[in-house]
């Protein structure tokens, strides 16, 4: 029957998961690769990109800034020296047209500052749009990655796509049209995906 | 000193989709194999994730990183400055990148072998590709479909035959050249999205199929169906229902005792001797030279490493290369124009696709009215097409990142607003456009980057053709004409830029009588080492509209099985 081997190897598979998901919450999260004062600076930037309003939380509620000083920590490592210039490039571009810290600005501010960044005509700051770029990449990775890197913070990316969640099997009913499928609100590595591995 | 290691009859360099098929008819000829693999085994248990970060993003489904080292460096002229590229293409692992591609699984067609006498003779010699150097394979589509057939059983393919001998199904592809029977499952499951995208092909009048794929519909010789989860591109299957040669051929020639499997072992050179005839293989394993001695050396190591191994392996026999004294080795390359070329086409719909879940490419629906000489060219000035490809899986990053249409700010509240609406909504295609190989593109060694071996890297010169764009755009406006008829209410085109680094490429060691202007001959060994063998897309004359891998592993099997009933004269 093939519904029987697909569900047995499910199972089979099902058990392995959480194995990998205690031996992750047991690790304690690598040090931080930004300072405190980098990381408040990155959290306002990323809830401009994706603010909090009346559909759900924004980025940094989300855990956006989690999941970069993570990536920054270990996988993305080499890449840490960019990004930080990038974030001090912000600043001052903030403090050259906007007399004030980043961080201190008003939301209008702040997106009048990202928006030169966007269209690369922030004098100054050469490398603004590639920066600008990157940092919205990766808050889309931890808006919507796997909760296990530290992002997507109680699903909130997958609710507001409505990415009904990772599976290990599917059925034709799962992929009907025009059917609310009911959210499944699984890390790949185990349930709660409140893990602190990577 | 590097090691001498006990002699076999074949060394097989590379495990992936092609070579990892090779060792089955070699083993069960009773024939002493060593696969030499860059890569070790993966664990599916372990190793395959529903994770987005891990297998895309990240792209860590993969083992040693032998390729991520020796990443070519791509040019788009023989007189601009090459830069290496940001990541390889393929992988290194026991089953290749077998372990993790889409899976579709396709016979070329009749016409796709002699693609040049059947231009002039239905168009005349003035709508060949500008500076191209087609020629006919020296193989015929009735020559290779009992090994098309071979493979398609042995590897386990899903699909719906339309042609058996000449009796046409329009539930199966009307186009495709006949076969001998059915295919031994049939096609993944289908469901409401793809049944809507049908509905609206043959609204316009076409003929669409479910696309073949090497994914088991059903329970296939002991391993699982397809579970549809959603992670195909890019992760390993957890339930083993991807045939990749790692589940499929290579522990079924492992069941001989005849193929020995050698892992992690990084192939850097095929020596030869005076008189020309190739005697082993040089590899390092953790830091040890080994030398592999063998009657016959099968490569089998994806188009680039096929080219970089034999200009690299310079002997008194072979100054310039092995197999290279007509200077051939690395001419004929070219890329597939697809996806990956720029060739896409993305629609946005009034209502849910819900295409999150599935198999990729293999759970799809095809339309093949557009590609190949299927339809009428005259007039048009180009020869080819594209097959039409709509599919499901989506991941959410990926989601995320959709394309907002020129209707909102590609960030703040109003996108936020935009993709929570949208992002069920949308759906890419794939195209893939007959491709074909010219003058001014071809592989050669990079004088300046070096891999950490210090051997130069690959170096791929491949510029914009006319040819390929025309009838990518055109194949482009019938994808929109299909997702116009199905409802969507805004499609975007890609610009077709062509092919860069790709997982299909081909040529570099092109297959054909004449040894002036090819590598090998009609059975895939050396017009000029009589014991070497190449494998893989590197002997592809033509590409196809379709994925190569079926044909290269039909290829292969058909190598393969020619050196067991010719082994006196071969290995000599």
């Amino acid at each position: 029957m093939p519904s029987e081997i697909s569900r047995r190897a499910v199972i089979a598979s099902a058990a392995i998961v959480p194995v990998a998901a205690l031996t992750a919450t047991a690790q304690k999260p690598p040090p931080s690769a930004l300072s405190d004062a980098q990381l408040r600076l990155l959290a306002a930037f990323v809830d401009r990109l994706i603010p909090k309003d009346e559909l759900g939380p924004g980025a940094s509620e989300s855990g956006v800034p989690e999941y970069i000083n993570r990536s920054l920590g270990d996988f993305l490592a080499s890449e840490k020296p960019a990004f930080t210039e990038g974030l001090e490039g912000t600043d001052a571009l903030a403090r050259r047209t906007q007399n004030a810290a980043f961080v201190d600005l008003s939301p209008e501010r702040q997106d009048a500052v990202l928006t030169v960044m966007e269209n690369g005509s922030a004098e100054g700051f050469p490398n603004a749009r590639a920066f600008f770029n990157r940092a919205r990449r990766l808050t889309l990775e931890g808006m919507f990655g796997d909760p296990y890197y530290g992002g997507n913070r109680n699903f909130a990316g997958w609710d507001l796509i409505k990415y009904p969640g990772p599976r290990l099997a599917t059925t034709a009913d799962d992929q009907k049209m025009g059917v609310e499928i009911k959210p499944y609100h699984h890390s790949a590595y185990g349930v709660g995906g409140e893990n602190h591995g990577h | 000193m590097a090691i001498n290691l006990k002699p076999v009859d074949v060394a097989v360099v590379g495990l992936g989709a092609a070579g990892g098929v090779a060792v089955l008819p070699l083993a069960r000829a009773g024939l002493k194999v060593a696969g030499i693999e860059a890569g070790t085994w993966m664990d599916p248990a372990k190793d395959f994730k529903p994770d987005e970060i891990h297998n895309n993003v990240r792209g860590l489904v993969t083992t040693v990183p032998k390729a991520k080292k020796e990443i070519p460096t791509f040019r788009t002229s023989p007189t601009a400055q090459a830069r290496q590229g940001a990541t390889h293409p393929m992988m290194n692992a026991v089953g290749g990148t077998s372990i993790h591609y889409h899976a579709q699984s396709w016979r070329l067609k009749p016409w796709d072998f002699k693609t040049r006498s059947e231009t002039i003779k239905r168009y005349g010699a003035s709508l060949l590709p500008k500076g191209s150097t087609l020629e006919d394979w020296p193989v015929s589509y009735e020559e290779l479909e009992p090994y098309y057939d071979t493979v398609e059983h042995e590897v386990g393919v899903s699909g719906k035959a339309g042609n058996i001998q000449g009796t046409l199904d329009p539930a199966g592809n009307v186009y495709e050249g006949p076969r001998q029977r059915e295919y031994p499952m049939p096609p993944l499951r289908t469901c409401d999205f793809l049944d809507h995208m049908h509905k609206a092909a043959k609204s316009l009048g076409w003929k669409p199929f479910h696309a073949p794929s090497a994914i088991n519909s059903q329970p296939y010789r002991g391993r699982a169906a397809c579970a549809y989860h959603g992670y195909c591109d890019r992760g390993g299957c957890h339930v083993r229902a991807k045939n990749s040669t790692c589940f499929t051929t290579i522990p079924e020639a492992q069941k001989t005792k005849n193929l020995t499997v050698f892992d992690k072992a990084q192939v850097t050179r095929i020596v030869a001797d005076a008189s020309g005839k190739v005697t082993g293989v040089s590899y390092i394993r953790d830091g040890q030279e080994y030398f592999q001695p063998a009657k016959v050396v099968l490569v089998s190591s994806y188009t680039y490493e096929n080219t970089r191994l034999l200009l690299l392996s310079k002997s008194k026999a072979y100054p310039n290369g092995l197999s290279n004294n007509h200077g051939q080795v690395g001419k004929h390359y070219f890329g597939h124009w697809d996806a990956q070329a720029g060739v896409g086409v993305t629609a946005l719909f009034p209502m849910d696709v819900n295409t999150w879940y599935g198999a990729m490419l293999s759970q799809g629906v095809v339309v093949d009215e557009w590609a190949d000489d299927t339809f009428d060219h005259s007039g048009l000035g180009f020869i080819g097409g594209a097959s039409l490809c709509t599919y499901m899986e989506k991941h959410p990053i990926a989601a995320a990142s959709m394309s907002t249409f020129g209707r909102v700010p590609a960030w703040g509240s109003k996108w936020k607003q935009f993709v929570h609406e949208n992002a069920g909504r949308f759906t890419g295609t794939y195209l893939q456009t007959n491709s074909f190989p010219y003058e001014n593109t071809y592989l050669d060694l990079d004088p300046e980057v070096k891999d950490p071996l210090g051997d130069p890297v690959c170096r791929v010169t491949s510029g914009p053709k006319e040819n390929e764009t025309r009838s990518s755009v055109y194949a482009q406006n019938k994808m929109e004409e299909w997702f116009r008829a199905a409802g969507a209410i805004e499609v975007v085109k890609g610009q077709p830029f062509g092919p860069a680094l790709s997982t299909h490429t081909y040529g570099g060691t092109r297959m054909g009588d004449n040894p002036e202007t090819n590598v090998v001959d009609r059975w895939g060994f050396s017009h000029e080492a009589p014991n070497l063998g190449m494998l893989g897309g590197s002997v592809f004359g033509t590409s196809g509209a379709r994925n190569p891998t079926l044909t290269m592993q039909a290829l292969a099997w058909r190598t393969a099985d020619h050196l067991t009933k010719n082994w006196k004269s071969i290995a000599g």
